[in-house]
């Protein structure tokens, strides 16, 4: 593992497992966040100005690729998510006043198993972390510190990030400037700032997972993508069962219901199909 | 699922249902192997059983493919496989949405057919088989799930496991995973034909004790996982980055960029390589020694 500012310290492991969050100041230099606005800036206006950076053309993809694998995550995550961690989804640009105001997300109850947080003697096992990357303007988005091992959900006046003002007021907006890097637990209720900031607000969003894990499916989903066109003779309830890992974007995962003695996928207009007689 | 199966599964790591297939059913299923019965394929000696001296013989007969057997072999195994006593368990062990990883497969065994050391653990924790319960609700990766074709007494050997060892957070000693010297953790559940049993794959440790039952060992094993984990794609080539994501996502990339644009995977470190950063920052991609 690495040495100098390249590696997790003692101090970031105990910040991440209390908080579920960590800041990374000044992570890019001036060149680097000035490379990130001028390709933002190239491609503002086209359909794919928002994400896809990585597959931007040549030269304004770069900057997002050389982020993408950047030494401060890299030694980060393999701690926090494990070695061989992938990219799960993104980068996705954040601007202006996006996400401001929108209810926060995650938390440790309800369980997901596509973002959730443990620890166990001494390691930390984090499914799914976000890098965010601050572009331009300060702020950008806030946590509830701790909120990765909450038992209990959120209540409906945190994730609306309105208990400002109350006793504890656990919603915390993060002060980062541009250069700063914020690593969260996808498991921490987290989301955008709550005021109106200015709207030279940039940050860019790349979302990690565990090797193991997967949030977002993949291009091959369907069972006869995964397994072969064999598939195609089973009934609906057996093809369920045979799609890719992951959720799919375009809602095509049909899930089953049972009580134990008929099984039928859920929400289907067919009568349920008996077990096996 | 009932209370008690909640509480058992919870507190156990495996679950066992009585008589969920009939006679007729479970006779198909030896039919369509008794039909492919030479393409059954049988390891070298020892392979599984390893350095134990209490799993030691000869190699382990199987049988894979069986969802793609010719009609109507194929038929028991496809009605196996969402099966309505299964998808409604897994429903409640994995979440709605829990899929098959892979499998399934027959493992048979006749007298004298080695064991398999004992794998899988609480420590260390690995998330594509973890188990995580919490407020009632059971949140597991990877579930086995075992039909028994043939009556498996006390003392015939198979399947066996370490109760509650899904929750350990002590790696098991060696004597554990060799049977060895396991003072008494290690059980083998008896069970008849077509039973089926629920295992943590991964998080609790199971193995197998030699085959010494005077028939033969006949256990067809459906591999699932949740559908945010992943054990094993039917083919790796489906994880690389090309495949997992579009083309022009990955075109050009590094070694460096590639090593994280990988699908999801587990136990495919010979094909994945890890990244380092070097004190001045420099990150590299780095495959392990074989």
């Amino acid at each position: 593992m690495a040495g100098g500012p390249f590696h997790l310290t003692d101090q970031e492991r105990y910040r991440f497992d209390l908080q579920g969050y960590l800041v990374v100041p000044a992570a890019l230099g001036a060149t680097e966040v000035d490379a990130c606005n001028r390709a933002v800036d190239a491609v503002a206006g086209t359909p794919a100005a928002t994400e896809g950076m990585l597959g931007w053309p040549a030269p304004h993809r770069e900057p997002f690729r050389r982020l993408l694998v950047h030494p401060a995550v890299v030694a980060r995550l393999n701690e926090l998510c494990g070695v061989r961690f992938r990219l799960d989804h993104g980068p996705r640009l954040l601007a202006g006043g996006d996400g401001t105001g929108a209810e926060l997300q995650g938390g440790g109850e309800p369980f997901s198993p596509a973002a959730w947080y443990h620890q166990q003697n001494g390691r930390i096992f984090a499914s799914a972390v976000t890098a965010a990357w601050q572009l331009g303007g300060e702020g950008g988005m806030c946590v509830v510190p701790g909120s990765h091992k909450a038992v209990e959900p959120a209540p409906a006046g945190v994730r609306a990030g309105g208990d400002r003002g109350a006793a504890m007021d656990v919603v915390r907006e993060l002060p980062t400037r541009a250069g700063d890097l914020v690593l969260f637990a996808e498991a921490v209720t987290h989301g955008g700032r709550r005021g109106n900031g200015a709207d030279d607000r940039r940050m860019v969003l790349y979302t990690y997972t565990a090797r193991a894990v997967v949030a977002h499916a993949g291009r091959l989903f369907l069972p006869e993508e995964i397994w072969g066109d064999w598939t195609r003779e089973l009934t609906p309830e057996q093809r369920a069962v045979l799609h890719g890992p992951g959720v799919d974007a375009a809602g095509r995962l049909p899930l089953l219901e049972s009580d134990g003695a008929t099984v039928r996928v859920r929400g289907a207009d067919r009568g349920p199909r008996g077990g096996p007689t | 699922m009932t209370d008690q199966e909640r509480y058992l599964w919870d507190l156990s790591g495996y679950l066992i249902l009585r008589g969920v297939l009939d006679q007729a059913e479970t006779d198909a299923a030896n039919a369509a192997i008794d039909h492919f019965a030479a393409s059954i394929e049988r390891g070298a000696d020892n392979t599984l059983a390893k350095d134990s001296r209490s799993l030691r013989g000869t190699g382990r007969p199987t049988l894979h493919g069986l969802l793609r057997l010719a009609p109507p072999h194929c038929e028991p195994f496809r009605r196996m496989l969402a099966h309505p006593a299964v998808a409604m368990r897994l429903n409640a062990m994995c979440q709605p949405g829990f899929r098959l990883d892979h499998g399934p497969l027959l493992i048979a065994g006749v007298k004298g057919t080695e064991g398999f050391t004992l794998h899988g653990e609480g420590e260390p924790f690995r998330p594509s088989v973890g188990y995580h319960g919490r407020n009632g609700a059971s949140y597991c990766a990877g579930v086995t799930v075992q039909w028994q074709l043939r009556d498996v007494a006390a003392g015939d050997g198979g399947f066996a496991c370490v109760p509650g060892s899904h929750k350990s957070r002590y790696p098991k000693p060696d004597g554990v995973r060799t049977a060895d010297d396991h003072r008494g953790t290690v059980v083998q559940p008896a069970m008849r034909a077509g039973d089926v049993l629920f295992f943590m794959d991964g998080a609790l440790t199971h193995g197998t004790l030699p085959w010494r039952g005077a028939g033969e060992r006949r256990s067809i094993l459906f591999k699932y996982a949740s559908r945010c984990a992943v054990r094993q794609w039917p083919d790796p080539a489906q994880a690389e980055p090309e495949s997992f994501w579009d083309p022009a996502f990955v075109d050009g990339m590094t070694p460096e960029q590639r090593a994280v644009m990988h699908g999801p995977n587990s136990g495919r470190s010979d094909l994945v390589p890890a990244l380092t950063v070097d004190a001045d920052g420099t990150v590299r991609a780095v495959r392990p020694q074989r």
